[in-house]
């Protein structure tokens, strides 16, 4: 399992951040940084992928 | 209470025919009749189609879809390279495309530019950040609310929820933010309201509304201009600085794109929350079963506030116009129609909400679209709506539990916010 970001697509809107703050957060160039590869709170990641505005984030559930 | 709920209009009794999404009028009736007209237009006519106003000055344009389904809102929303919001976002007409961008900013871009720039200021606004400024808009929030106290107490006690509650406290805190002076923050509340009246006469005595609204925008930008070379000068930890210094593709933000980006932060900080506190309170006020409820748990602060945005949607529509051919669940349409992502309609959607039209501060889950839906657009300021309304709410069960609304509610002649003038309401009776 393995969490990626498209840096591109992301806005900045933070919902991520606000779901799976032990997972995520806004980086200050307003664009998301993926603070644990490996997720200890899979459930939480996966709403936040769920809830993303832009789809920027996603879960690889084999890697 | 002395405003009895109203019970929900029978949506067979709305005569469709009557219906005009685009008379500003039709938007001072009831809630209650406009979303019987809703249900009917998202149970037979999904896409329907209407005809966009008159407005002197600007050529008539081809009309409009309403989107009022839930699925097909959120389907157009997550299609931004298909549904553009760079033709417009916050008009029914095309408007010349300066104005466009010098009005909607961020909100009437597309990507790649949009995300660029929304960047910039995304860092502000997210959960992590916002922690910081809980405190001061927790001191803004009792600061507010001791002053209507005082104002009741010094008068006979009535006093106006919107003038007295539901304006002042997004209006500081985003001033607070932007670093906007005390001395300047009168005329930002006035112009900010015309930008946003829709046009309705009130809020325009003396001008034509173009008019009205090409002087308040001019205004705001003569602010902007001011405060960006005081920054520029001696920088400071706050939005304005960020953006007059930060570089986008390595160059700065021209005076025209700060000047519009300034603008849009202003009044889509205010006019949304301030709309969201008032009509939360009339929610409450004539649901007093629901007030106590949440007022007694601090639990409900979460759903509360989600309940609301839902309940109030205070930005009713945002456009979107296709940019090819295509379909969209079984509907056909042709590069240039324009679609109005009816909020208000789709938060009511009996196929996403159990009995959408009860007001229940406890509902859960509540995926409304309040805040936008699925897009890049999604509400840049929603963490800290959110938390303003949080704030707000628990102060006023606390420190105003005796607040009685006493008049009916004067309503904005508007399509497009969702808003109330004045709420007369009471304190200090025994509620
Ligand atoms: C209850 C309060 C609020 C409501 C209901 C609300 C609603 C919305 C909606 C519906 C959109 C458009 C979403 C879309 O097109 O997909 C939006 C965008 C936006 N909102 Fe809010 N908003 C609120 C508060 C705020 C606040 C406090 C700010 C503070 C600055 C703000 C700033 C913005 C901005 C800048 C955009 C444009 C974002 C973009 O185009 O990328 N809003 N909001």
């Amino acid at each position: 399992m393995r969490v990626v970001a498209d840096r591109e697509v992301c806005v900045g809107a933070g919902s991520c951040e606000l779901l799976a703050p032990d997972a995520f957060k806004v980086d200050d160039d307003g664009a998301v940084r993926v603070l644990q590869e490996q997720p200890d709170d899979a459930a939480a990641v996966r709403d936040a992928v769920s809830q993303c505005p832009t789809g920027a984030i996603t879960l690889l559930e084999r890697d | 209470m002395t405003i009895a709920a109203v019970p929900p209009a029978d949506a067979g009794g709305v005569d469709l025919a009557t219906v005009d999404l685009s008379d500003r009028d039709w938007w001072t009736t009831p809630p209650e009749y406009r979303h019987a007209a809703f249900d009917r237009l998202r149970s037979e006519r999904p896409f329907a189609f209407f005809a966009e106003p008159d407005i002197p000055g600007f050529p008539p344009g081809p009309g409009y879809h309403a989107v009022t389904r839930y699925a097909d809102l959120e389907a157009i929303s997550c299609r931004p390279a298909v549904f553009c919001s760079g033709k417009g976002a916050v008009s029914m007409q095309d408007v010349p495309a300066d104005l466009n961008e010098f009005y909607g900013s961020l909100i009437s871009m597309d990507d790649p530019r949009h995300a660029k720039i929304r960047r910039i200021v995304s860092k502000t606004f997210t959960p992590r950040m916002l922690e910081r400024t809980l405190d001061s808009v927790r001191a803004v929030v009792d600061d507010v609310l001791a002053r209507a106290r005082a104002k009741a107490e010094a008068g006979d006690g009535s006093i106006d929820v919107v003038a007295d509650i539901a304006a002042p406290i997004p209006l500081r805190v985003i001033c607070d933010m932007m670093g906007v002076p005390e001395a300047d923050r009168a005329s930002v509340l006035a112009n900010s309201n015309v930008i946003l009246s829709g046009g309705d006469p009130e809020l325009i005595e003396n001008d034509d509304p173009l008019t009205a609204f090409l002087t308040a925008g001019m205004e705001m930008a003569a602010l902007m201009e001011r405060l960006a070379a005081e920054r520029l000068a001696e920088p400071r930890d706050d939005l304005t600085t960020a953006l007059v210094s930060t570089e986008v593709d390595g160059e700065r933000l021209s005076h025209q794109e700060i000047a519009s980006f300034f603008i849009l932060l202003l009044v889509a900080g205010n006019e949304t929350t301030r709309n969201a506190i008032s009509q939360g309170l009339l929610a409450l006020s004539q649901h007093p079963d629901q007030w106590a409820r949440w007022a007694a748990d601090p639990a409900l602060d979460r759903t509360g506030v989600e309940e609301v945005v839902r309940w109030v949607s205070p930005v009713t529509w945002m456009r979107r116009t296709a940019t090819q051919d295509g379909e969209i669940n079984g509907h056909a349409f042709t590069a240039g129609e324009k679609f109005l992502l009816f909020y208000a309609a789709a938060n009511r959607d009996p196929e996403v909400f159990a009995d959408p039209q009860r007001f229940d501060v406890g509902r859960d889950p509540n995926p409304h679209v309040g805040f936008g839906s699925k897009g890049p657009h999604f509400c840049l300021g929603a963490h800290l709506a959110r938390r303003e309304l949080q704030v707000t709410f628990r102060a006023v069960f606390d420190q105003l539990p005796d607040l009685e609304v006493t008049g009916p509610p004067h309503r904005l002649a508007s399509s497009f916010v969702n808003g109330l003038k004045r709420l007369p309401a009471r304190l200090g009776g025994d509620r």
